[in-house]
């Protein structure tokens, strides 16, 4: 990994915290020194397929996210208004990322998790294709766990774009990775 | 002084012309293909109004499968682009269709060819990528064979 191709976001939740003066409270309690839970971005050869690995992930609150890309050119963005118009499907509290293009096979891209809920993500060039992640941070609360179309009709929402069909249908249930906790994509994905 | 047998000189002729032959065939295609402006360039840099496309968004030099693609951005999102191998020879040509304008039953036409001998074609489905960000199909016609095409992965 050569240290320019590094870039790290960690501030998710904390950030938004620490306004009030609870961080360290906050991070003192769930704080995680251990490595970073890894999650490649993938895809075949001619780019047909395109997933990241795992697609659903349980951590603890404080654990630090690495998108890595394996091949094509990838991003990983959060569902949020500020990621061009995306509906909002990370907890309220947290600071929404956009890594950009990640283009080098290694090059990576850290998020710390800091506030607990559902975090639902998507690859800027893929997500019509359906490469989207899950991540469920301590328990299943906020927007990501609400039905897709929570928010329609709701006052402040103009303009908010739907999550496309393809992605619908990737998206593991929270069940499952509270169940399993490391959800891989199908086999025909990888 | 002895004087060169007949049958020596037309030996050393024939092989003369038969190595120069080829090259003379390619200036010869060359320089037939300068005038017409609507022909891809065999060679990298295609210039004219072709720009790399690693230059336009962010996609490496070399797209493994594909190689060092070129596009007239006004041509986009259909192109076509213009792939290079490694040694800056035109491998292809692609039209990158998206899904939304087939079931839109959108036409493209009057789309710019290289006019090489066309080897093989092949029609793939991609999930998209900077540039044509949406799932779309890549028309390739590949002016080299399988195998060389094949080598293209990195």
């Amino acid at each position: 990994m050569i240290a320019s191709s590094r870039r790290e976001f960690v501030k998710a939740g904390g950030l938004a915290l620490a306004g009030f003066g609870l961080a360290p409270l906050f991070m003192k309690r769930f704080s995680n020194p251990g490595a970073p839970e890894v999650i490649e971005m993938r895809s075949d050869t001619m780019g047909a397929h395109v997933w990241f690995d795992p697609i659903g992930l349980y951590v603890e609150p404080g654990t630090t996210a690495r998108w890595i890309v394996r091949d094509n050119v990838h991003t990983t963005t959060a569902y949020h208004p500020r990621n061009d118009k995306h509906a909002l499907r990370i907890p309220e509290g947290a600071v929404p990322w956009d890594s950009g293009y990640l283009v080098k096979p290694g090059e990576y891209f850290d998020v710390r998790l800091d506030v607990p809920g559902v975090y639902d993500y998507y690859c800027t060039p893929h997500e019509g294709a359906g490469m989207v992640g899950r991540i469920v941070v301590g328990d299943s609360r906020g927007p990501g766990a609400q039905p897709f179309d929570y928010w329609v009709d709701k006052p402040g929402t103009d303009g908010w774009r739907r999550v496309p069909d393809a992605a619908r249908t990737a998206f593991p249930s929270i069940k499952r990775i509270l169940s399993e906790r490391r959800v891989h994509p199908p086999a025909r994905d990888r | 002084m002895k004087a060169i047998p007949v049958v020596v000189l037309a030996g050393v002729l024939s092989v003369g012309m038969l190595v120069a032959t080829p090259n003379t065939a390619v200036a010869q295609r060359e320089a037939a293909r300068a005038g017409d402006t609507t022909l891809a360039p065999l060679h990298e840099p295609p210039g004219g109004p072709y720009r790399k496309v690693s230059g336009l968004v962010p996609l490496p030099d070399f797209v493994p499968g594909l190689g060092t693609l070129y596009v007239d951005p006004a041509t986009l999102p259909a192109g076509p682009f213009l792939a290079y191998d490694h040694q800056g020879n035109l491998v292809s040509s692609i039209y990158m269709i998206p899904l939304k304008d087939m079931n839109a039953h959108k036409a493209f036409s009057g789309l710019k060819v290289a006019q090489e001998r066309v080897n093989h074609v092949d029609i793939m489905f991609n999930a998209g990528h900077p540039g044509v960000a949406e799932p779309h199909y890549h028309v390739i016609l590949w002016y080299v064979s399988p195998q060389r095409a094949a080598q293209l992965v990195k």
